[in-house]
């Protein structure tokens, strides 16, 4: 007989895997996650995994970025180290004329208790002094800092497997279909039946999505960054654009291509993001690059994420966004209280599927 | 070869740990070096892949041919930013003309 699941999630990214952990918590609940491949060979195991809140606009993005961030302590007590550091995070600017946008920014964001600096060139060098002389002013936050995601999705996955959550990898799913009150997910290795169904798939929202009939408006956008050889400490802060692991290794790169889901670099983002390397910190002219790799972002078509039941299906979930490391901890925790209370600590209204237009044509 | 081997040299990742990741559900090279660093060194996988994919076809019980390749990714071998950056000033790139030409004032 085929085994029947309380919550089956679609995905085993960081989003995936944090929301089957965060559910698996109380053990009330038989869970499943499924992937098309192994963990971290997709969006997750690409990225640079800054948990980044400052330059977070609108407010409201930047706080649920914030609170997000704040979990992250609690989160390490609990499934163990992910080399969280928050390092405070600077963005540079190399012209004047930004610094009010700057002091703008820094405004607005105190509005929900996010806490931005504006700094002179002579604070900057003080506080990072292999950055640039070029450097005109940066915004500050203590809040920001970074993650290994590698640590971050295997201890996620560990935690939940603790807590009996079955994972299938390699996996692909083919079909869903609703019969009874029951999804039957098909999938090259078999049939299973779910009360509950949560789409996790990052950039492959989109196809997962078709299955239930839905459109879900989500693009590719590829990244590319560079990856030194390990140097002494540079950098002690996650720099807009870079920073240093505690290998020694230095991870550069911001870029943003529309090209599906191809994820070759290219040379000319990677001379351009050499460029940008030397620009910010010139004593990393003298480094060795020893790899460069590519990742597809999933950016929903208003930036926004997107969180909460799907509106036209009943017992139907979904969970997408841009910024998944930053976001997760969060997300895991709300969609938990959506289960288990049927409301949940955040307000989840502006994160709602059924605002964009594209999904009301599709239903 | 016993569980204490060293299969990649540049992290220091021994056989048990590639064991391991394979228990968990790992079925290829980039699977492994993402929960282990195993080729994530300056050799870029040069010299562990062959063996971690012998690891994988014997775990597996798969043949050697079905045990796909690590992604190879530029530059291939260390290159210093620099130079990508088109800022290398030691360029021993010359002229065929300039060098042969003779200058104002040669002995002809």
């Amino acid at each position: 007989m085929t085994k029947q699941y309380d919550v089956a999630v679609i995905g085993s990214g960081v989003i995936g895997s944090s929301i089957a952990y965060h559910l698996s918590e109380s053990r009330q609940k038989e869970i499943l996650v499924i992937d098309q491949a192994y963990p971290l060979s997709g969006t997750s195991g690409s990225t640079q995994a800054w948990v980044w809140v400052h330059n977070k606009t609108p407010s409201w993005y930047g706080e649920l970025s914030m609170l997000s961030a704040e979990l992250y302590p609690f989160l390490e007590r609990k499934i163990g180290d992910v080399e969280y550091k928050r390092t405070g995070g600077i963005a540079p600017f190399f012209d004047e004329s930004d610094r009010q946008s700057a002091l703008r920014l820094a405004e607005q964001q105190a509005e929900v208790g996010i806490e931005i600096e504006v700094l002179s060139r002579e604070q900057v060098l003080e506080m990072e002094p292999a950055l640039s002389p070029d450097i005109v002013g940066a915004t500050y936050s203590k809040i920001d800092g970074n993650v290994n995601p590698f640590r971050l999705v295997e201890l996620y996955i560990r935690a939940a497997k603790k807590n009996d959550v079955q994972f299938s990898f390699y996996n692909p799913v083919i079909d869903i279909r609703k019969h009874k009150g029951m999804f039957e997910v098909t999938t090259r290795k078999g049939v299973f039946i779910t009360k509950q169904l949560v789409l996790a798939a990052g950039p492959w929202s989109r196809s997962v999505g078709k299955f239930l009939g839905l459109d879900i408006p989500v693009k590719q956008v590829r990244g590319q960054v560079l990856v030194t050889e390990p140097l002494a400490p540079l950098i002690k802060h996650t720099i807009g654009g870079m920073r240093q692991a505690d290998n020694g290794e230095v991870l550069i790169g911001y870029s943003k291509e529309e090209v599906g889901y191809d994820r070759r670099t290219t040379l000319d983002i990677i001379q351009d993001t050499a460029k940008m390397a030397v620009d910010y910190l010139p004593d990393l002219a003298k480094a060795n690059i020893v790899r460069c790799f590519a990742g597809i972002r999933v950016m929903p078509n208003d930036g926004h994420p997107i969180i909460g039941p799907i509106p036209t299906i009943e017992n139907a979930y979904i969970a997408v966004m841009h910024s998944g490391i930053t976001l997760s901890p969060l997300v895991g925790t709300v969609m938990t209280e959506l289960f288990e209370y049927r409301e949940t600590s955040i307000d989840l209204e502006k994160l709602r599927l059924d605002r964009f237009k594209e999904f009301k044509i599709s239903v | 070869m016993d569980e204490s081997t060293i299969i990649c040299k540049c992290e220091e990742i021994n056989l048990a740990e590639i064991e391991s990741a394979i228990q968990s559900g790992a079925h290829t090279f980039d699977d492994i070096k993402r929960i282990t660093r195993c080729g994530m060194g300056p050799c870029q996988a040069k010299i562990c892949s062959s063996l971690v994919r012998e690891i994988i076809s014997q775990s597996l019980e798969v043949s050697l041919s079905e045990i796909g390749l690590p992604r190879m990714r530029m530059p291939l071998k260390p290159t210093r930013i620099a130079a990508l950056a088109g800022k290398e000033t030691s360029s021993s790139v010359v002229s065929v003309f300039a060098e042969s030409a003779p200058k104002e004032g040669d002995e002809s």
